[in-house]
């Protein structure tokens, strides 16, 4: 498979939220108003402004009380269901050198809704006007050579980008280390998205979407007739 | 082949064409929304330390060089021995300290009992500083403690450095404040 992957080492990751803020900068995506919830977790979470968010969790595993945090972003999918809704290529569409699942200012012609519901991991978000908007890996700096903004701020090396199969063995590398000490440690489905996970604890202690939720993944009826029509409209587009 | 002028002009933009849509990296076709040059293309590149805490991490200000100057975007400088192109989230946000229109431009002065902060000039300000710097130190220096020993202090001013400030300034500060007698002397740079 080529293309990019990200690795993210949930064992490294000390929360210090460089990403979330590296990503905002980056982008030039304004600043959000909050309110002090009890919690380190800021923003409430992703929205149109907000592409990567660090999100806390405290919970007790086996009478500790553990800490437990998740960088969450688009996982850029090798099959994206958001792609596969829009049924759009100048709307929704992935890049051919890197796998990137772009989206465009023409989301805003489609059922945001749709796109958001259709996505495992709860990711893309819309605005007020029907644009939807999500991780784009920093496209711009990749083709031009440069780490995302959120994996070169990484002070820890949590945030690791590459090429997709040398990610992989990194993951696994990684994965047999942390497996000495933490039987439970394990990678988030590596075969089907682009940005792999490594957790020590039952993900979904991480987020309720950290892991693929299986109802998402059911292609709801009118993606499946778009699917099975989508060679045929391709060519009218053609014609 | 003999290419006329108007000939040439067709196939060169139809490189052009082809060029321009090849870097995308995708089908013909769709049409991207945004363009995929990197916004510090064009950008003067200085370099800075991060003035909040005393890791002292190297950062790359992109800087536009036509027009305002304004700063366009600030990353970790790879080359840097601290950080080695790393930053937390507050290094994140350095650009955010000078892009910004919550910053203050000018001293700002709110009169005793006032609720509203009114803009100053910076020879204003100073002077004020230190015209009350001067009065309430004058009127609580104190050379003997109870005690009769000699100790030259003021206990009723206390100076609360920034944690912007970097060792260099910190002594001066630190001397000017010990000359006015201060012993309440401190720093923010423990984050």
């Amino acid at each position: 498979m080529p293309g990019k992957s990200f690795f993210i080492d949930t064992t490294l990751c000390m929360a210090c939220r460089g990403c979330q803020v590296a990503c905002k900068q980056w982008h030039d995506l304004p600043a959000e108003k909050t309110v002090n919830r009890g919690t380190y977790q800021n923003p409430a979470d992703l929205s149109f402004v907000t592409y990567k968010l660090v999100r806390f969790e405290e919970v007790v595993v086996e009478g500790k009380l553990k800490w437990l945090f998740f960088p969450d972003q688009c996982r850029h999918c090798l099959e994206p269901p958001c792609q596969m809704t829009a049924d759009d290529p100048k709307a929704i569409f992935t890049d051919a050198a890197t796998g990137a699942v772009l989206y465009t200012a023409n989301t805003k012609n489609m059922d945001a809704k749709a796109v958001v519901d259709s996505c495992p991991y709860d990711i893309p978000r819309p605005s007020k006007d029907g644009t939807v908007a999500k991780c784009d890996m920093c496209i711009d700096r990749v083709e031009n050579g440069l780490l995302p903004a959120c994996v070169k701020t990484c002070p820890t090396g949590a945030m690791n980008f590459g090429n997709r199969k040398e990610i992989l063995a990194m993951a696994k590398k990684r994965l047999a280390v942390v497996k000495k000490t933490n039987r439970k440690a394990k990678l988030l489905d590596p075969d089907d998205i682009r940005v792999i996970f490594l957790v020590a604890e039952d993900p979904k202690l991480y987020h309720k979407f950290a892991v693929a939720s299986s109802t998402a993944f059911d292609i709801s009826r009118a993606v499946a007739l778009k699917r099975l029509f989508r060679p045929l409209t391709r060519l009218t587009d053609r014609l | 082949m003999k290419i006329t002028r108007r000939g040439f002009i067709q196939i060169s933009g139809a490189t052009a064409a082809g060029l321009a849509v090849s870097g995308l990296g995708f089908d013909l076709s769709p049409v991207r929304s945004h363009a995929q040059m990197l916004k510090t293309k064009y950008a003067k590149e200085t370099t800075t330390i991060c003035p909040y805490c005393a890791v002292g991490c190297g950062a790359i200000v992109h800087t536009s060089k036509k027009g305002d100057g304004r700063v366009i975007n600030i990353e970790g400088d790879p080359g840097h021995v601290i950080n080695r192109g790393t930053l937390c989230s507050k290094g994140a946000a350095l650009s955010g300290l000078s892009e910004n229109e919550n910053r203050l431009l000018q001293p700002m002065y709110r009169a005793p009992y006032a609720k509203e902060w009114t803009p100053m000039s910076w020879n204003q300000a100073l002077a004020k500083i230190a015209e009350r710097v001067k009065k309430t130190r004058d009127a609580t220096f104190t050379k003997k403690n109870g005690k009769g020993q000699v100790v030259n202090r003021t206990t009723d001013i206390a100076s609360v450095g920034s944690a912007a400030l970097d060792n260099e300034e910190c002594w001066i500060y630190q001397a000017l404040m010990r000359a006015l007698g201060l012993v309440y002397i401190e720093h923010q740079a423990r984050i």
